[in-house]
């Protein structure tokens, strides 16, 4: 199948390799042509050029803002994709955002899919990334063989926007449990007793989690190179309490945490791992 | 002087009538016809356009419902307007968007000062409203006749923006304040303490605010009536929150105070005096 892919970064790139590997002709486009350079691939002029001879396109974008760029903006893939090629977003963005690109594509006839990821880099990397798809569900099994080159676990979670809404959700709860093992980690070193050994201690029972052993292992070996950037987290947060804000429910412990990504923010600790939040905590 | 003032709402009504009493020949536009026929009876010129609404006048007033709303109402002023027109928006919207307004504005030759108010509707018809502006020095001097006919506490806090940033802070004082006010009483009745002792107890104290006083007493009367909506504050919290967001802030007290407003306006209180929270906290408690 002919495959477009846009936005080639840290998960982007990998991701497109496995769909090249599985057989598949691919095409790129890139703001920054030298983001392309070295890929087995057909370099695109514009998005809407890749649009033009893609039946299904990948985009794995930072922004609300961009992916609508390219999607609906000038020279973007709305003005070349033919009707009945599929828009699959795999980007982390606001759901209203994603409901909307989708509903103006379908007007051209164009489908599309929400379908964020998590697993971060190792997952992207060793194709077992978790996917949470939003959009028709004819649609979705169109472009199932797609995606399980690049995931394990693709779960179809509703219409359009409903990926987005669980990707939302995933990132609730994924940072509010490394602020809760932040906290955990100073409690320990504030009360005089080993992190590395309360870690230890608690990997065996409930409080048992894949955010604690990662995570964990990052704050007692004090290690805040980047896994995950701690300002994408921040940017993540600012969609969550839109969207809470948006339904009108109430998210104390969000708001919370947020707060603390603010902080965190401020002290020019974007670009290090979340772990930094127990920075943060020691700043009191 | 000749003044055009465009939105005629809630407040926007009363403040437009204070400067035809203050003896300044007023042109109006509200996008409903309705909503103007109380100022063109009290003798306003009506106006078909935010355009027209300019065309010859020496200051142009906004109150309008966002920052949306601002812009686009602004873009028309500009095509009206005459060279050295400054125009005022007494909205609350966010710092970010005032300075962008102003900005666009400059390019036109229209000085613009952000001045939103404090006082809701009673001190709207009162002539009584806080008002904070930002802006140049000149397009402040120039708006101030107009300023006293509609307010009492008049502040030039700074630069374009700095009105706004004065609002929002005073948003974060009150939204915390009604909630402070709220959990007090909820806290005394649930150990079943009267709310209005304890209320007279704290007035004489370093507790003592205006909050207290008054919204204490419409909580203590359960006059539930706006007053200023809760999805109004709600909206004006979010502009404090996306603001800290964007700076990178820690908020945490008005973070939990913006929850709050959400469950509100979500639980359909909207509509209803943001003093209304009392209930959200006594249904959390158990204490309906």
């Amino acid at each position: 199948m002919k495959v477009g892919f846009i936005g080639l970064g840290t998960m982007g790139r990998p991701m497109a390799l496995h769909l090249q590997r599985a057989g598949h002709e691919l095409f790129v486009w890139a703001r920054r042509p030298e983001s392309v350079a070295g890929l087995p691939a057909s370099v695109a002029v514009t998005a809407a050029e890749l649009g033009r001879c893609c039946e299904v396109v990948f985009t794995v974008i930072n922004s609300s803002a961009d992916v609508e760029a390219v999607a609906l903006g000038k020279d973007g893939l709305g003005e070349g994709m033919v009707p009945g090629s599929v828009l699959v977003d795999c980007s982390t963005i606001a759901p209203d955002v994603a409901r909307h690109i989708s509903a103006r594509l379908s007007e051209k006839g164009i489908d599309m899919v929400d379908a964020p990821v998590s697993g971060g880099a190792q997952g992207a990397i060793d194709a077992t990334l978790a996917i949470m798809a939003g959009g028709d569900g004819a649609v979705l099994e169109r472009v199932r063989p797609l995606l399980e080159c690049l995931g394990q676990r693709i779960v179809h979670v509703g219409p359009g926007g409903a990926g987005q809404v669980a990707k939302a959700c995933n990132q609730m709860i994924m940072v509010a449990a490394i602020e809760a093992a932040a906290e955990a980690m100073r409690l320990a070193a504030a009360s005089g007793v080993d992190c590395g050994k309360v870690k230890q201690a608690l990997a065996g029972g409930s409080a048992a989690s894949r955010v604690l052993d990662v995570m964990g292992a990052r704050m007692v070996s004090r290690d805040f190179a980047a896994g995950i950037e701690a300002r994408l987290h921040h940017k993540d947060f600012g969609l969550v309490l839109e969207a809470a804000r948006k339904v009108g429910v109430s998210m104390p412990l969000t708001a919370t945490v947020a707060q603390q990504l603010n902080a965190l923010m401020a002290q020019g600790w974007g670009r290090d791992d979340t772990a930094s939040l127990l920075r943060v905590l020691e700043l009191e | 002087m000749k003044i055009a003032f465009i939105g005629l709402g809630i407040m926007g009504r009363p403040m437009a009538l204070n400067l035809v009493k203050g003896g300044h020949a007023i042109t109006v536009w509200a996008r409903r016809a309705e909503s103007m026929r109380t100022l063109l009876e009290a003798g306003a010129q009506g106006a078909a356009s935010p355009a027209e609404a300019s065309r010859g006048n020496e200051l142009v007033i906004s109150m309008v419902a966002d920052a949306p709303d601002v812009a686009e109402v602004m873009r028309g002023v500009a095509q009206g307007a005459a060279p050295g027109l400054v125009a005022v928006d007494m909205s609350t919207i966010a710092p970010a968007a005032a300075r962008q307004i102003g900005i666009d504005l400059a390019a036109a030759g229209v000085d613009f000062i952000d001045a939103p108010v404090s006082g809701g509707e009673v001190g709207a018809i009162a002539g009584t409203l806080s008002i904070m502006a930002g802006g140049s020095d000149t397009g402040f001097a120039k708006a101030l006749p107009a300023f006293e006919c509609m307010g009492k506490n008049i502040v030039h806090v700074g630069a374009s923006g700095a009105g706004q940033v004065a609002k929002a802070a005073n948003q974060i004082v009150t939204g915390m304040g009604v909630l402070a006010v709220a959990e007090a009483f909820a806290f005394a009745a649930k150990n079943g303490v009267d709310r209005s002792k304890v209320r007279e107890a704290l007035l004489g104290g370093f507790a003592y605010s205006k909050i207290l006083e008054n919204h204490g007493q419409r909580m203590l009367d359960r006059n539930f009536k706006p007053g200023f909506k809760s999805w109004m504050h709600e909206k004006d919290l979010n502009i404090v929150m996306q603001t800290a967001h964007e700076l990178g802030l820690c908020l945490p007290g008005s973070a939990a105070t913006a929850q709050m407003f959400n469950a509100m306006v979500g639980s359909g209180m909207g509509e209803e005096d943001s003093i209304a929270v009392l209930k959200l906290l006594e249904k959390l408690s158990g204490q309906e």
